[in-house]
């Protein structure tokens, strides 16, 4: 029997409803579509989540602006090394519990699993660089006009093939 | 996220994205969805539980490798532990704070006209 993933299995009752509403307000639209072209094991392969990680000393996501105003989200991005570990980031998302990314960072960004998998040869490599936004976002046009291009212009400086996002 | 990963697929890297509520992430029409059934916080899998992140990173990268239809969805067998926590933030998040003294914002919300600020 193959899993069917229950998308409301940790969701109450009215975000789910909130979800439920939001799907049915999008209208299907083109699929961008990039082809893998060669195999993984040639790949450079970067992460990105929305866990709202940023290094320590590193300027924090605006918890405060979303304090003052709920329905807004910081739409800024870090970058977060690879050689990063839960001992070097903080976490600034007022949506999720910050304390399972403190005691293990690799639960929300896997790089010591995407390190292992380089070292066996599955993958080409794990980029130098790995990102985060800060997820909450209603209006996400900030983030997608100024971090995201922001975010592909270093992809390309460190010739990244593969990005695997993980959102939160 | 769904949305960002629309923007970095266009722009030439090949993308796949390990979403928890892969319902409304595959609304938003993204090239390649791995569904796991993890809580936010912890999609890869329980802290500590290194074995669980290897796994499904594998997972989501051969699902990435397999996948040759746009918008596809590749749902990964993995269950969630009985014995692992997933506690929600406390306090909870500002919005909902801000919804229990405004009930009637909620419609707001679940429209998703947020308020000119």
């Amino acid at each position: 029997m193959s899993k069917t993933v229950d998308s409301y299995r940790f969701v109450d009752g009215v975000t789910r409803r909130v979800v439920e509403t939001w799907i049915k307000m999008e209208a299907p639209r083109p699929i961008p579509w990039t082809p893998l072209e060669r195999p993984l094991s040639e790949c450079t392969v970067a992460l990105f989540t929305s866990g709202g990680i940023a290094m320590k000393g590193d300027v924090p996501f605006n918890q405060d602006g979303e304090r003052q105003n709920p329905w807004w989200g910081d739409p800024s991005y870090r970058v977060i090394p690879r050689s990063a570990t839960e001992q070097d980031v903080e976490v600034y998302h007022l949506h999720i519990n910050h304390k399972y990314v403190l005691q293990d960072l690799n639960c929300q960004l896997p790089l010591r699993q995407l390190e292992a998998m380089e070292a066996a040869g599955e993958v080409g490599r794990a980029a130098d660089s790995h990102y985060s936004i800060m997820g909450y976002l209603l209006q996400p046009e900030a983030m997608l006009q100024e971090s995201i291009p922001a975010i592909v212009r270093r992809l390309k400086d460190e010739r990244v093939d593969v990005v695997v996002l993980v959102p939160s | 996220m769904g949305l960002a990963q629309r923007e970095i697929e266009a722009a030439g890297f090949s993308t796949i994205i390990l979403s928890n509520i892969p319902d409304l992430t595959a609304a938003v029409s993204v090239p390649r969805i791995a569904a796991i059934e993890h809580p936010f916080g912890q999609n890869v899998g329980p802290a500590g539980d290194g074995e669980t992140h290897l796994a499904v990173l594998r997972a989501t990268l051969r699902a990435l490798e397999e996948v040759r239809e746009p918008g596809s969805v590749v749902h990964l067998p993995f269950e969630w532990p009985e014995s692992a926590e997933a506690e929600h933030p406390h306090p909870p998040p500002p919005i909902v704070g801000y919804l229990l003294k405004h009930p009637l914002q909620v419609v707001k919300l679940i429209r998703r006209q947020v308020p000119a600020g």
